[in-house]
């Protein structure tokens, strides 16, 4: 492979780049001193902007009081999932007694007592007696 | 940015004083992301402030499969390219993104002194690079997240981001040769002198 070919692998990082790609670019640097001196060059940045991760600027001054501010203010919901979770599993759990108690409530109200229908209409597979059927009885 | 899992949990569970150490701790560290995403102090600092209040929203999610400082530095990228998206830019960063008063962490050990060093001055040449290609170079190179992450933060294909990268470094590796007067800039203590000595 020429130098012109080799060229734009140079600046890639190894994971960059396909085993194909990674292989041409060894063996063509082995052999070639100025690619090899490219390759080192990039490699040596990339160390350097790596660095950079652990350099930090100071910012303006007040940012740090106006942030702990802003975050006190919202700071009142709960976050933590523990008591989310919690908070939601006692939630459902008055909903449901809530809601089973309405319901039966409503079949109470609605429902003839099974003691004052007709015998012989309590039999499985005939139909429920109506109103006007226990009436008429 | 060095922040303890005890920390991280007793926040979520909704200690104040913890919720404020992690903000004191970090806050440097998210301001100098921002900085070197957005381009100018004033917007940084806006970033910053979004970014903490995306934290107390979400930092109850947060399973520790990633550190700490990963996870903000992917809410910092995310609130960043929102504001970028929303904003257009107030003014050109020229020299502006530079975090002039850069501070170590930590001491650092002498044989990290010349990669601090230049550091210091590659920042300066990050600053100057187009928009596009700073941000992926940023992104990727300086706080290490994958191509994949870096395209779906930036709403480029891994393919654009690849390009914008091959860019940036052969751009910032020649402005960096130009810089030290023609040498290749070594981090191992020697330099191949080709030019002057600085």
């Amino acid at each position: 492979m020429s130098c012109h070919s080799i060229r734009p692998l140079l600046p890639a990082r190894a994971e960059e780049l396909t085993p194909l790609e990674a292989s041409m670019r060894a063996e063509h640097v082995a052999g070639c001193s100025r690619c090899a001196a490219e390759s080192a060059a990039y490699s040596r940045l990339g160390q350097a902007l790596a660095v950079m991760a652990h350099l930090e600027a100071e910012p303006p001054e007040g940012t740090l009081e106006r942030i702990l501010v802003v975050i006190g203010r919202r700071r009142t919901r709960v976050t933590d999932p523990r008591v989310l979770a919690a908070a939601g599993s006692a939630g459902a759990l008055v909903a449901t007694v809530v809601v089973a108690r309405a319901l039966r409530q409503r079949r109470h109200a609605q429902v003839v007592p099974a003691a004052s229908w007709p015998r012989r209409l309590r039999l499985p597979g005939l139909p429920v007696p109506t109103a006007a059927l226990a009436r008429a009885k | 940015m060095e922040v303890d899992r005890e920390l991280v949990e007793a926040a979520q569970a909704g200690d104040r004083w913890a919720l404020e150490e992690l903000v004191r701790r970090t806050h440097r560290s998210v301001y100098t992301c921002a900085l070197r995403l957005v381009g100018n102090p004033d917007d940084a600092a806006d970033v910053t402030q979004d970014v903490y209040l995306r934290v107390v929203r979400k930092l109850g999610g947060f399973r520790h499969e990633a550190s700490f400082a990963t996870w903000l530095n992917r809410v910092t990228t995310n609130v960043a390219m929102s504001t970028l998206k929303r904003r257009t830019r107030r003014f050109a960063v020229e020299g502006a993104a530079v975090p002039a008063d850069t501070r170590d962490p930590a001491p650092e050990p002498a044989e990290r002194a010349e990669a601090v060093a230049l550091a210091r001055r590659l920042e300066l040449l990050v600053a100057e690079l187009p928009e596009g290609q700073r941000q992926v170079l940023v992104l990727r190179d300086v706080y290490g997240q994958s191509t994949e992450e870096v395209a779906n933060a930036m709403g480029l294909t891994p393919g654009a981001v690849k390009v914008r990268l091959f860019r940036a470094r052969e751009r910032l590796k020649a402005e960096l040769e130009a810089a030290e007067g023609g040498q290749v800039v070594a981090l191992s203590g020697r330099r191949r002198a080709t030019g002057r000595r600085s």
